[in-house]
């Protein structure tokens, strides 16, 4: 998953497009039932399952394609 | 005008404004039908029944300014408990300790279904057919696969719409959802559909609504018959009193609006026997104070097992007492409702007593039964079986000669919630002055 993906995958999830690669998910929109939304996504997409507590540590677009990148923990 | 609830109290405000002529019939001995205030300590109170409302329930919010009602955050500040499975655990937030990625599936799919419903006209939804004969736990069973997911599933669906699974249409739960703005907005507190309450209690609003009204509301008068002839509607009461009208609104829910006498008889049904009763049971437990705050905690907790299916701290945000409301939700509804009122205490205190140790007993426990309320029948509000939108929907709103309809279910925005009540009233106040051009009497 690169930047860019993860980006539109925000983007799509918060149902709001001026989501950039920085932007916390949690002040744009996010709450958790919607986290939720991400990590099934990014299962299904990447084949990598992420805890919620992995999310709220990378909660940016940019964060989470390094998270997703970084492997499988 | 049949029912004080807030349909028909809006409504009635509005036609009276208009300058017609109007008489209130209210089955109980107070108004307000599914609000309801309890004092928990002197000029303290806590909601019986409906309490949360959002910034998108702008009816509402128009209504409350009016009478000079405020509203009040709800306070979620702080962790939260959870028994689902393996003993009660704290966690940061409202964020379940199941799997999330499960979760999210579950999600996902009430997405794609909330977003495939006809918001304005469920049974024109492309396969509605399909949607309406399978109920929501016919559905689950099939489409969720993580024992998380279908541990969850049931759970939301009593937060949401306090409805068995086994007893909603796929159709229904999808509309409900997608009415309410969708399960983020509905699921939410702060900008969401639980952000706020009002202020000293939600009875107020159809208190001070009757208030205006005065003389025209009516209580201990519920209305058995109502016959049509060519001059007009007579409404006949309980104890043989006699209303003559030149039209009628029946201004409650379903399956009561379904149990009056019509003559001519109504050409469709307003129920069905797959029409049931969403079931809730609220207890609030009330304390000196909100003791968990200084635990850390919000007051927040979901459970897998009942009674208590989930907790939410409603403390008065000003008055010297802390509360503790426990929702008992579906088919646990009706066994609590059963138990007498001794088990139901001591269920409530031992259940309370595991989710928060340490807590103190409580100064007292009310219980808000809503599932043996005869003038309510329907809680949170009526719910959709299967083949229900499929029948009722069509002639929801469809006007029976001089009969007209409101209350919350026939209402598609905002369906069950006293937003939807408001809207409801509107309309039904609107479409009577339409339609009825000599009621008008010039102010
Ligand atoms: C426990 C609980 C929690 C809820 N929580 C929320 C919430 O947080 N937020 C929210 O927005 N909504 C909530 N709701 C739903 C909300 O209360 C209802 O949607 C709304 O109050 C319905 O208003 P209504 O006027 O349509 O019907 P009702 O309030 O049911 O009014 C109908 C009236 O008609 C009367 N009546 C019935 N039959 C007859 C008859 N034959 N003759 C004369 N009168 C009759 C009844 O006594 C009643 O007063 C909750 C409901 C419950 C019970």
């Amino acid at each position: 998953m690169n930047v860019y993906q993860a980006t539109v995958l925000f983007r799509r999830v918060l149902e709001n497009p001026q989501v950039t690669a920085e932007s916390d998910f949690f002040h744009a929109g996010g709450d958790s039932l919607l986290a939720t939304r991400v990590l099934s996504a990014v299962a299904r997409e990447y084949g990598v399952e992420l805890t919620f507590e992995d999310f709220l540590l990378a909660p940016t677009p940019a964060a989470l394609a390094s998270t997703v990148t970084g492997g499988p923990r | 005008m049949v029912g004080a609830g807030l349909a028909g109290l809006t409504a009635a405000a509005d036609l009276a404004a208009a300058g017609v002529e109007i008489t209130v019939l209210e089955a109980r001995d107070r108004v307000g039908g599914r609000t309801h205030g309890i004092e928990v300590a002197p000029g303290a109170w806590a909601d019986g029944g409906a309490a949360y409302l959002g910034d998108r329930h702008t009816e509402l919010h128009k209504l409350m300014a009016g009478l000079g009602l405020a509203a009040t955050p709800t306070a979620m500040d702080g962790g939260s408990r959870f028994a689902l499975g393996g003993g009660e655990k704290t966690r940061a937030g409202r964020f379940p300790p199941l799997n999330a990625v499960a979760l999210g599936e579950l999600f996902d799919l009430l997405y794609d279904l909330t977003a495939r419903v006809r918001p304005d006209a469920p049974w024109l939804t492309p396969g509605a057919a399909g949607l309406d004969a399978v109920t929501a736990a016919e559905w689950a069973a099939g489409a969720l696969r993580h024992p998380d997911a279908r541990l969850f599933f049931p759970l939301f669906l009593g937060e949401m719409m306090a409805a068995d699974p086994a007893s909603v249409s796929v159709l229904h739960m999808a509309l409900y959802l997608r009415s309410g703005g969708g399960i983020r907005y509905l699921n939410a507190f702060s900008g969401g559909a639980q952000q706020d309450r009002v202020l000293g209690g939600a009875h107020q609003i159809a208190e001070r609504l009757a208030a205006q009204l005065g003389a025209r509301v009516r209580l201990n008068r519920p209305v058995r018959a109502i016959r049509q002839d060519g001059g007009g509607v007579s409404v006949h009461t309980g104890d043989g009193e006699e209303h003559r009208a030149d039209a009628v609104v029946v201004a409650v829910p379903p399956l009561l609006a379904q149990s009056i006498d019509y003559r001519p008889g109504l050409p469709a049904p307003r129920a069905t026997t797959a029409t049931g009763r969403g079931c809730a049971v609220k207890v609030q437990l009330v304390y000196r104070e909100p003791y968990w705050h200084a635990h850390g905690l919000s007051g927040w907790s979901v459970s897998a097992t009942g009674p208590l299916l989930s907790t939410v701290d409603d403390s008065p945000p000003d008055a010297g007492a802390g509360v503790l409301t426990g929702f008992v939700t579906g088919a646990e509804a009706y066994r609590f409702a059963a138990l007498d009122p001794a088990a139901r205490e001591a269920e409530t205190l031992r259940q309370v007593g595991e989710l928060f140790p340490g807590l103190p007993p409580p100064d007292a426990v009310h219980v808000s039964d809503w599932v043996n309320e005869p003038y309510s029948r329907g809680c949170y509000a009526a719910v959709f079986g299967p083949g229900d939108w499929l029948r009722l929907g069509p002639g929801l709103r469809t006007p029976h000669g001089r009969v007209h309809w409101a209350g919350t279910e026939t209402s598609t925005e905002f369906f069950g919630l006293m937003e939807g009540a408001i809207r409801s009233g509107h309309r039904v106040a609107a479409e009577v002055l339409s339609s009825h051009a000599t009621l008008w009497r010039e102010p």
